[in-house]
């Protein structure tokens, strides 16, 4: 007897050890412990047992019942812990995402800062006509100015607008001082295509006109600008630069982020990269643009978000960026 | 730009407290930006003056001599290959050990003979690129005297870049760069000798037919000159700075130009014996010295004597009055011309010379004389039995004069925090050539001509001399003050970027920049003709493009190259009707067995865009397409009436185009149309409280039945018990179509019983029989 029994629960785990279903738990149930089952018929033994034998087994027969017993609602209670899923686990996934294009999520860093300080976004147009591309920004037909950014002129009269200051002459035109305003896109210069150089790039202008503006708040907004875009301390140099339209003009150079300022294609080996050229709007331009330059003063500034996204992120050769090559850029997924 | 150190030396009065390798550092901080800092001649070791004792020919090379070559102590047994060897030359010997342009000389065998050291050459020296034969140094040199300590070898060669000098005509010589380093270094800037000219001859005839364009003509003619051999510091000077030695009256030209910026020509006086300044005729052609023959235009500036051209003003002069072997006379010519005029010669030309760089950037007409008259005492040096021949005539019409501008003290408060006192003001601009007049509200400022013929006008000009001499790194950075002026609004720039990224993150895009000009290849290959507006400059990829999506093919069909499905965005510029047009562009591309799922896949990134971001229900029509769109199943996209974009499946030919087997979807939405549309209110539809019942149908048609007709009829079954109608499933079967369709029924007020279910769907079968359609199951 006592044999049988154990036999018969070596039985049960085993068969237990094999299901994972609700329905096979049940079965084997009803298979071992049911009321046509095996150990039904030797509980039901019992009664004609005699009454020593009934002492010695009457416990024996029960105490197993109930070691079943709990064997199958443990199985059955594990059970329900699960899901009950039949997969692997451990297969890789891949990922899919979609991305947005550098210059786009460096423009986007820039607008941001300027936009906690106040500073509307505007957009302008890059077919652009003579007037706001060089003459309201006091470049006159035959200044040399116009050399500096060699032009794509249009067969209709019109240009490809070579820097994004013609959108300081439209915000002027278009609202007056005080002013305080930014405007990121694409511009085109008609240069020879190399690791450093493109035809169509992406600045942001930035303006600024009240009373006593200076020259030390334009600084304050470049450098805030450059800290927040890269998260770290930038080493900065300020020197003369010439433009037209300002008057005080600089250069803000950043040490070159791709060598750490040795030198290299990109900065040209001078161990600093042209980031923001900028100054004081020049009296004549607030004077065309009706402004009155006796009451108010102001600064301008262009950051080239193409060479800043460069600098970000490492990029060495420019061509990249207009390449539209998906294995390029998809490294730019969407924070 | 280059500039030399030793030349720049002899313009400053004590240089030799200058660090001429570190200065450049806080000249680019505080005028302009220095490139690059070189040393030149620093790679030469132990080269010293010898000369030829005895030399004899090779007894089996034709080209090789046997030299002995003294250095005053010793002789050196040389083998050399130039041609100009003879007893008596004294040139540069490099000893054993010593170095020549960083190459070390060893002693070795030349054909058979032991060479003990080399007799150099130009080229080998580094200080030109003649390599006809050694140096030949003059008679009366010493021996044995190290060749740097006699000649300006070692130098520092600096580049400026050109950009930055762009409104500093004064800072295109060394003169002026000097000048600037005096400056800022607190230097003293010494005067050039000069020869004065008595003008007690007759005067040249000269005469400016353009006054405008030709705003000061100075002209000499000098005779008598006998040697026109350039000394050799001088064809060093020339040849570290960019210029090929000629001879003495062409480089003394060249001198003058790299010294002074002004740019000057020496004539053959044989040929030019009279000046007339005066315009081309149209379409005439004329040979310049680098003997290319010239087209000219009518409004090419000209120096003519009347009936021959002699040269085109400012850019080049002609060959037929070049400088030759036997000038002794010449005419010298030192004069200004209309910046513009030049720069537009110059282009039109495709000739960018050394003059017309300068003249471009609005030189001083007040140096033409001095310019003259220091050539002349240059060349007088070389000369000394020279006469003039002519006075020093000038034509001069219309002098400039000095201007003053007046600086308010209130006005550089304006500028900057930085309080400049009296002192500093002086301090800082007198050595810049100011002269400063102190007043107790402002500063009368007389500025030098030199600055004043563009780059210096006003106030605002001055307050740049103070600020970059006085140092931008010492301006402390100040916030802007919080001014509360509302701000003007404009979403354009934020709305494109929330696009974007919606569009990235919903369905996987990629946002790429192009260009704004159709590939011309790609057209070509395409036979598509497009009139647009076109770039005057270029004859490839000229046609700018009004069709976002076609321009961004060859870009998909290079992605398809390493991806099986290319899904790209892009919000960009098209120039439509003359016109600026913003235009979001999305193409998919993939497998032509996938293209059902990849349309539908794009009609659901429309219709989800517009959902999402304007809450408004798009519509899509049939319409028309250029060629290149497939014209079946192209539709446009409308908002009520309005059309806001299109939704295309490209034509076969550009599909092969861009890859085998491959096709490609392309989204094309008017931006300013988009942002043009008001985003509808939601308002939010109440959840039934009664249980909603869905019922599917199958309905069998024709294979040529489309959606659009069954729908059409379905809108026509009306009952109040209907929530929503969807579109489930489509598939063939035999010669019928199968459309199932959902219901989704039931009643804001009730419970629906079995009756009224029953009763519903009797009726919806009945409307769908008596349309001569079959529902199956």
């Amino acid at each position: 007897m006592q044999e049988k029994i154990n036999e018969l629960l070596k039985n049960v785990e085993k068969e237990l050890a094999t299901v994972t279903k609700e329905a096979d738990i049940l079965n084997i149930k009803s298979k071992y412990v049911g009321k046509k089952s095996e150990f039904n018929n030797l509980l039901s033994s019992l009664k004609d047992m005699s009454n020593e034998d009934k002492k010695i087994y009457g416990p024996l027969l029960n105490a197993k019942k109930k070691e079943l017993e709990q064997l199958f609602s443990d199985k059955l209670s594990n059970l329900n812990n699960t899901a009950n899923l039949d997969f692997d686990e451990t297969l890789p996934v891949k990922i899919t995402t979609g991305s947005l294009h550098p210059v786009t999520i460096v423009a986007k860093e820039v607008t941001d800062v300027l936009k906690r300080m106040g500073f509307t976004v505007l957009s302008g147009v890059e077919m652009e006509d003579d007037y706001h591309n060089f003459e309201a920004l006091n470049i006159p037909k035959d200044h040399p100015a116009r050399d500096m950014q060699d032009t794509y002129y249009l067969d209709n009269g019109l240009l490809l607008r070579t820097q994004t200051s013609g959108d300081q002459v439209h915000a002027m035109e278009k609202y007056q001082a005080p002013l305080k305003i930014c405007s990121p896109g694409r511009v085109f210069r008609n240069e020879d295509i190399d690791a450093s150089h493109e035809n169509t790039f992406f600045q942001i202008e930035g303006m600024v006109i009240d009373e006593n503006v200076k020259i030390e708040n334009m600084f304050s907004v470049m450098k805030s600008v450059l800290e927040e875009v890269f998260k770290q301390d930038v080493k900065i140099r300020v020197r003369p630069g010439f433009f037209p339209f300002t008057e005080p003009s600089f250069e803000m150079d950043m040490s070159c982020l791709i060598c750490g300022g040795k030198g290299c294609p990109t900065c040209k080996n001078s161990g600093w990269i042209e980031l923001i050229p900028g100054g004081m709007v020049h009296p004549n331009v607030l004077k065309m643009s009706g402004i009155d330059p006796q009451k108010y003063t102001g600064f301008a500034f262009g950051i080239g978000l193409t060479r800043l996204a460069m600098m970000k992120y490492k990029i060495s050769d420019i061509r990249y960026l207009n390449s539209g090559d998906i294995r390029f850029l998809e490294n730019f997924e969407i924070e | 730009m280059l500039i030399s150190c030793n030349r720049l030396k002899k313009y400053i009065k004590n240089s030799e407290d200058i660090d001429f390798e570190k200065v450049w550092q806080t000249f680019t901080m505080k005028t302009a930006e220095v490139e690059n800092v070189t040393l030149k001649g620093y790679d030469n070791k132990d080269v010293v003056t010898a000369k030829i004792v005895e030399c004899k020919p090779h007894p089996e090379s034709k080209k090789l001599s046997l030299l002995k070559v003294s250095d005053g102590e010793k002789e050196y047994d040389i083998v050399c290959g130039a041609p100009n060897v003879r007893v008596g030359l004294i040139g540069a010997l490099v000893r054993v050990g010593g170095m020549v342009s960083g190459m070390e000389i060893k002693e070795r065998r030349l054909a058979g003979y032991l060479s003990c050291g080399m007799m150099c050459a130009w080229d080998e020296l580094g200080i030109g690129d003649d390599h006809s034969g050694i140096l030949e140094l003059n008679e009366d040199t010493p021996l044995g005297v190290e060749l740097s300590d006699l000649y300006p070898i070692k130098d520092i060669i600096v580049e400026i870049d050109n950009k930055s000098l762009t409104n500093r005509p004064d800072l295109w010589g060394h003169y002026g760069i000097a000048r600037e380093i005096c400056a800022i270094t607190n230097h003293e800037l010494n005067e050039l000798p000069i020869l004065e000219v008595e003008n007690n001859l007759e005067d040249l005839d000269i005469k400016i037919e353009e006054p405008k364009l030709c705003r000061r003509y100075c002209g000499i003619k000098v005779k008598n000159l006998k040697n026109n051999q350039t000394p050799i510091d001088m064809q060093i000077f020339l040849n570290y700075v960019g210029m090929r030695s000629i001879n003495l009256f062409v480089d003394l030209t060249n001198f003058l130009m790299l010294e002074l910026g002004q740019p000057m020509h020496a004539f053959d006086e044989r040929v030019v014996k009279n000046i007339q300044v005066r315009l081309a005729k149209e379409n005439d052609t004329y040979k310049t010295l680098d003997q290319t023959e010239r087209t000219l235009k009518k409004d090419t500036l000209m120096i003519t004597n009347g009936q021959n051209y002699f040269g085109i003003a400012g850019v080049m002069g002609g060959l037929d009055s070049e400088i030759l072997d036997d000038t002794d006379s010449i005419f010298i010519e030192s004069a200004n011309f209309n910046a513009g005029s030049i720069r537009k010669t110059a282009i039109a030309l495709g000739l960018r010379t050394e003059a017309s760089a300068r003249y471009e950037k609005s030189l001083d007409p007040n140096m033409c004389d001095l310019a003259i008259k220091r050539l002349l005492y240059l060349l007088k040096k070389e000369n000394p039995n020279m006469t003039l021949a002519s006075n020093l005539t000038d034509i001069y019409p219309e002098p400039i004069v000095e201007k003053e501008v007046i600086l308010k003290k209130e006005t550089i408060k304006r500028y900057t925090n930085i309080s400049f006192s009296d002192t500093i003001v002086k301090n800082i601009l007198e050595p810049l050539g100011f002269k400063v007049s102190v007043k107790s509200d402002a500063y009368h400022i007389t500025v030098p001509t030199y600055r004043a013929t563009k780059d210096i006008s006003l106030d605002a000009d001055i307050i740049e001399e103070l600020v970059r001499i006085y140092g931008f790194d010492k301006l402390k950075e100040e916030p802007l003050q919080g001014t509360i002026t509302p701000n003007v609004f404009e979403n354009i720039w934020d709305n494109e970027y929330h696009v974007k990224r919606y569009l990235a993150n919903a369905f996987n895009l990629h946002e790429i920049h192009s260009y704004i000009w159709y590939e011309t290849d790609l057209l070509n290959k395409l036979g598509i003709i497009k009139e647009n507006v076109k770039l005057l400059s270029s004859s490839k990829n000229n046609i700018l493009r009004d069709d976002l999506s076609l321009s961004l093919l060859p870009i998909v069909k290079n992605n398809l190259k390493n991806y099986p499905q290319v899904d790209i965005m892009e919000i960009g510029t098209i120039i439509k009707d003359n016109q600026n047009e913003k235009h979001l562009s999305i193409i998919k591309a993939c497998d032509e067995d996938t293209i059902f799922k990849t349309y539908q896949e794009a009609k659901r990134i429309v219709i989800t865009l517009f959902k999402v971001m304007k809450n408004i229900q798009v519509k899509f029509i049939k319409g028309t397409f250029p060629s290149y769109y497939d014209p079946n199943k192209s539709q446009k996209i409308m908002v009520g009436n309005k059309e806001v974009g299109e939704l295309k499946i490209f034509s076969s030919k550009c599909n092969q185009y861009i890859g085998k087997k491959k096709i490609a979807v392309a989204i094309d939405i008017n931006f300013m149309e988009y942002l043009n549309i008001k985003k509808q209110n939601k308002v939010i539809k109440e959840i039934s409280k009664y249980p909603v019942v869905s019922l599917d149908y199958t309905i069998s048609t024709n294979l040529n039945t489309l959606y659009e007709d069954i729908e059409k009829i379905l809108h026509g079954f009306t009952n109040s018990y209907i929530k929503e109608l969807s579109f489930i499933d489509v598939f063939t079967k035999g010669e019928n179509k199968n459309y199932t369709i959902r219901y989704i029924v039931g009643s804001d007020s009730k419970t629906l019983t079995s009756e009224e279910l029953e009763k519903f769907k009797n009726k919806f079968i009945k409307y769908i029989e008596k349309n001569d359609l079959k529902i199956v199951s």
